[in-house]
């Protein structure tokens, strides 16, 4: 009915369109899946700082700088003023540290990129799963080895849920570098070994219950009495909630 | 190169670029970049409000957190009154609230005191720590020494709040009541029994 050369040109055309709406669908459905657009994410600081050698190799804890993560929702950046702590006599000279101490100086905070960022219509507590005792790491990888700090998790909603499903699969006990609070004393000899600094200790998960009431999820953990106040007490990490609103305003 | 081999050639050079981006597109490399993460839909992700020290175009300064009123006072907030010189005045300021001798307590005196003491001091209290060893610091003074285990409770709380030489303030770093609880574990790191400090022994409990 058709020229030979109309009939080839349908079936080149039809196969060049299908190849290319393959591609397409694959890279729309699997390259803008956020667990892979957003880890790895690297972006430039306005000061070249280095977890390695502050964390990794000064041992300087998470919490001296992230200092107030264990009783606020938001992980603090530092302020100028922790920086300078330090940096008024070490490296006083740096070029690199120009911008901190301009900033020391005239009182304008350093504007930092954010690397991890939950949408805005989700509401993340820190000191809720710092006091469960999990650790940095669980979610923020090993910062104490990175140079240049990039995401290391996809902060799904999936990855979410999957640790408040199953959370003895996926948490990191407190390591002694995280100054996570665990109401349990260290010997001292035991801290001055490098690895045991970044050693986490076992996890400890509360039991898991079937899903009963309340309806949408339930979670169990072991709140002990405020033995004293004023003192943030540990707790164990278990099953977390399931409800909407847990995470969602 | 022979004609017959280049399709070939091709053939394992497409499939190497499609292996590698499957790996990629399946996170299990990852994929480094500079570049602010790719929001295909983004719905609701950036919304027009104030989130804790991100940068904010409403105000002149950019900062979302504003600076409290002069002279005002935050709620619970307890600053430190006294200055670096007030020494003796910190005798009678600070009352020392015992707080229980509990491992508990103890612990939480270690904690905080491995978070914000021994950067310098080092988890032994000598001051040996890998920050001084690198030599960025002189003189930090061994807190096991003598001189230091003679000061009162109420002379160490008010060089933590205050600062002493060149040790900046913790005041706004750590709370009033695990300033205390540092001091009862630091007694016992330097082996003395201070005003309220319990027995010395009980760093011997392993984790």
């Amino acid at each position: 009915m058709f020229s030979r050369r109309f009939d080839m040109g349908v079936k080149v055309g039809g196969a060049v369109i299908g190849a290319v709406a393959t591609i397409v669908f694959l890279v729309g459905f699997f390259g803008v899946r956020n667990d892979v657009a957003d880890v790895g994410y690297r972006p430039v600081q306005p000061v070249p700082f280095s977890h390695k050698l502050h964390a990794g190799e000064l041992q300087i804890q998470c919490q001296y700088c992230h200092a107030g993560v264990e009783i606020s929702a938001h992980s603090p950046v530092p302020t100028t003023q922790t920086c300078m702590n330090c940096h008024t006599a070490v490296k006083a000279e740096s070029p690199r540290l120009q911008v901190v101490r301009d900033s020391y100086e005239s009182g304008q905070p350093i504007e930092w990129a954010r690397i991890h960022k939950v949408p805005d219509y989700v509401h993340f507590n820190h000191s809720r799963h710092i006091r469960a005792q999990i650790d940095c790491k669980s979610c923020h990888g090993p910062v104490e080895q990175m140079g240049v700090v990039s995401q290391f998790k996809p902060l799904t909603m999936g990855w979410c849920l999957d640790c408040h499903r199953s959370p003895e699969k996926f948490i990191i006990g407190a390591r002694p570098i995280s100054g996570v609070f665990t109401g349990k004393l260290h010997n001292v000899k035991d801290l001055l070994d490098s690895a045991y600094i970044f050693t986490p200790i076992p996890a400890q998960v509360g039991v898991s219950r079937p899903i009963t009431a309340p309806q949408f999820g339930s979670y169990e953990t072991d709140i002990p009495p405020l033995t004293v106040a004023g003192i943030p007490h540990p707790k164990k990490a278990g099953r977390g909630p399931e409800n909407c609103s847990t995470c969602h305003y | 190169m022979n004609a017959r081999k280049l399709p070939i050639l091709l053939t394992i050079i497409v499939l190497a670029a499609a292996g590698f981006a499957t790996l990629v597109f399946l996170g299990k490399i990852t994929w480094f970049s500079e570049q602010p993460p790719l929001e295909f839909l983004r719905n609701m992700d950036l919304q027009f409000k104030s989130i804790p020290q991100s940068g904010n175009t409403y105000f002149s300064d950019r900062k979302s957190l504003r600076d409290p009123v002069e002279g005002t006072v935050a709620r619970g907030e307890q600053p430190y009154q006294l200055g670096m010189g007030d020494v003796d005045l910190a005798e009678s300021v600070n009352v020392d609230p015992n707080l229980p001798k509990t491992e508990f307590v103890m612990a939480r005196g270690q904690n905080r005191f491995n978070v914000f003491c021994a950067a310098c001091h080092n988890y032994d209290a000598k001051s040996q720590s890998k920050l001084v060893k690198r030599g960025s610091w002189l003189g930090i003074p061994d807190l096991t020494r003598e001189q230091t285990v003679a000061l009162s409770n109420a002379r160490i709380f008010h060089i933590m709040s205050a600062g002493q030489n060149l040790m900046p303030s913790y005041a706004d770093k750590i709370s009033v009541t695990d300033r205390w609880a540092i001091i009862r574990y630091l007694r016992t790191l330097q082996g003395v029994e201070g005003v309220a400090s319990i027995a010395p022994a009980v760093t011997t409990q392993a984790q």
